[in-house]
């Protein structure tokens, strides 16, 4: 049985008696344990997904339709009191700026015990001796000190290692990791990946990593799912993303990477970009930046279809798909 | 060609962390005693910077990277050192002697959505420096140089009257390059300007950097902590950690055959796209604060081949056999 189910979810939002639609039919699931990345350019709608996901989707969004299931458990039908039982539960967040997501005026030792106690009935002396181990998880030196320190006395690095911390405190089953190493610098953004890593395979959770760095979900994912404008794309195993990508935006977004091109040489950019909410364009969404688009792809929404080991929302790749079908029932 | 344009040498700044006079005391030991903490963000940089070619300053958050920008361009001034415009002196001018050196200098700054005034539209933005440079030109010359300009960098000329709101990030990088080359410069720094941009997009504005290099023989400072870009981007390149310079290399010989353990640190943490995977060499801590003047080598509290005379003294810039320098005593000494 699937951990997290997510089917035709739907998200709009409502501005100015304008419906504009932010996830259009997005369905996947997730097994227990497994590491997934959601890529895309900004405004894809990865983070709203993410978001929506533990239905933090606040005003003027809201969850249209569709069904967000965690084991047997509805999660778009439950009240807030529900809610907050499975946020930081069972499912947990990493946001991308660490000194964002920490509060600049408490310690982070008061933060993490807060978070353990609104959960579980427990004294402040064993909450905070569970944060001190949990700081030493995540590879801090002398957790006893930074206890009691302030975010901003952190480096960003650290900063992050506190979050994953605070995430790790009530042993959720899933992690949504919102552009996690952005705002680091490569070598600690390595060293963060690594610790995600290490705990996801230790612990047994299940990781949601939403990234535009397809360097980073390379390393980390086995799953990968391509989003724009709205929609899913292409989903498939990582490997097979990257080294045999099928949608043309995929390719393109892989192509316009300066390691596929010889120094020197121009890139290959996707020409245009991605359209805004309200400016959606009728037919498949890509198709005004799309070097194979056709009429159809003007009209007619693509579903998704399976092709080898991936799934593909694109007319082309439904076409050759069917030509090989046909060829074979041929041969038979 | 390799005419040097821009020569730094021995370039050094430190920022006073005490606010004034006043904050500069403070009790010790029973006594009011007065204490002066500066950050000293550059410690001595050396660098050329030849005509027509793309100069990268790679480095960790904190290493100096936009203080040396900053300081070529002179919106700060340098402690010590000297930076030399072709054969003139540039670093200690007053901002009327500056001018001629302004137009020559243009720099293109991290976040699109910062560094355009809001409320200024793409029309007046590009028309002020013009007017500001060359007040000989009148209104309809300086129109038609605006929509060459906006064609040239690829925004409609017809959407001149839009303000930067109504641009994508891309869109709004592209409008800053035009700023800058509004003025017809030789020289352009660009602090991380593809950093706040997806994938695609910034495909779009390097292109456009590398046609415009090609076109007027611009020279780039190009600063950035995206080594992809680098690789692809860059003649030479300059590895910066704590305000010193530590490796200076062509492009092809930093990324085949890293010399200083921090350049080989630095490369081995770029996740890429092939498979293989070749476990990132682990930096133990992060790069220290630079509060104090180091003693001894930058590195040593990091690098893993530091020995006692990487603690008490300081490596020289050394040449090697294959046109790179390196300050490190481990590779003089051939410890590795």
């Amino acid at each position: 049985m699937n951990l997290l189910s997510v089917s035709n979810l739907n998200v709009n939002f409502k501005i100015k008696k304008q419906e504009l639609a932010a996830l259009i039919d997005v369905s996947f699931t997730l097994n227990r344990g497994e590491r997934i990345a959601i890529v895309g350019e900004s405004g894809a709608g990865k983070s709203i997904l993410g978001f929506s996901i533990v239905n933090l989707i606040g005003k003027p969004g809201y969850i249209k339709s569709g069904s967000v299931k965690l084991e047997n458990k509805e999660l778009t039908k439950m009240n807030l009191r529900q809610l907050q039982e499975v946020r930081g539960k069972r499912i947990a967040m990493i946001f991308q700026d660490p000194m964002m997501t920490l509060n600049p005026v408490i310690t982070i030792g008061d933060q993490l015990v807060e978070t353990i106690r609104s959960h579980t009935k427990i004294t402040y002396k064993d909450a905070r001796n569970i944060a001190i181990e949990k700081l030493h998880n995540v590879q801090i030196a002398s957790p006893e000190t930074r206890f009691d320190q302030y975010p901003h006395e952190l480096s960003g690095g650290m900063r992050q290692r506190v979050i994953i911390a605070s995430v790790l405190l009530l042993n959720p089953d899933i992690i949504i990791a919102d552009e996690p190493t952005t705002a680091l610098d490569v070598t600690i953004q390595a060293e963060i990946l690594q610790l995600l890593l290490a705990i996801c395979h230790d612990n047994g959770v299940a990781l949601v990593l939403i990234s535009h760095d397809l360097g980073v979900v390379s390393k980390v994912a086995e799953r990968t799912l391509v989003m724009y404008a709205g929609h899913i794309v292409e989903e498939g195993p990582t490997l097979e993303i990257i080294n045999d990508p099928q949608h043309p935006y995929t390719q393109g977004l892989l192509n316009a990477l300066p390691q596929m091109t010889l120094p020197g040489q121009r890139l290959n950019q996707i020409q245009g970009s991605m359209p805004s909410l309200a400016e959606r364009p009728t037919g498949c969404a890509f198709h005004p930046r799309c070097p194979y688009a056709t009429e159809k792809c003007q009209q007619e929404q693509p579903s998704f279809i399976h092709s080898g080991v991936s799934s593909v929302a694109c007319f082309l790749v439904e076409d050759m798909v069917n030509e090989f079908a046909n060829q074979d029932e041929e041969e038979l | 060609m390799t005419t040097p344009l821009i020569q730094i040498s021995g370039l050094e700044k430190s920022f006073s962390t005490n606010e004034g006079w006043l904050g500069q005391w403070r009790f010790h030991r029973g006594k009011l005693t007065r204490f002066k903490d500066s950050v000293h963000a550059l410690n001595g940089v050396n660098l050329t910077i030849n005509q027509g070619e793309t100069l990268c300053v790679v480095g960790e958050t904190g290493c100096g990277k936009s203080t040396l920008a900053r300081v070529i361009m002179g919106l700060t001034k340098p402690t010590a050192g000297e930076i030399h415009y072709l054969d003139q002196r540039i670093d200690q001018l007053n901002d009327r002697q500056r001018m001629f050196f302004r137009r020559r200098m243009q720099m293109v700054f991290q976040n699109p959505y910062a560094s355009l005034n809001p409320r200024m539209t793409v029309y007046q933005t590009l028309s002020e420096p013009i007017a500001f440079h060359q007040p000989q030109l009148s209104r309809i010359e300086i129109d038609e140089k605006i929509e060459a300009l906006l064609d040239s960098v690829g925004i409609s000329p017809s959407s001149s009257d839009f303000y930067p709101h109504e641009f994508s990030g891309g869109q709004r990088q592209r409008i800053s390059l035009a700023r800058a080359l509004s003025v017809e410069p030789d020289f352009i720094v660009a602090d991380e300007p593809l950093s706040a941009l997806d994938v695609s997009v910034q495909a779009q504005v390097l292109n456009l950097m590398m046609d415009k290099q090609a076109e007027r023989n611009l020279s780039y400072l190009f600063i950035t902590h995206d080594l992809a870009v680098v690789e692809h981007f860059a003649t030479r390149v300059a590895v910066m950690y704590l305000g010193r310079v530590c490796e200076l290399a062509p492009t092809s010989e930093l990324f085949s055959n890293p010399k200083h353990p921090y350049t080989r640190a630095l490369l081995s943490a770029i996740p890429r796209l092939d498979s293989t995977t070749a476990q990132p060499i682990r930096l133990i801590g992060e790069v220290p604060t630079p509060i104090e003047k180091p003693i001894g080598c930058v590195f040593q509290a990091r690098c893993p081949h530091a020995n006692q005379r990487c603690y008490e003294e300081s490596p020289n810039m050394l040449l090697q056999s294959d046109s790179s320098s390196v300050a490190c005593h481990a590779i003089e000494e051939g410890r590795i």
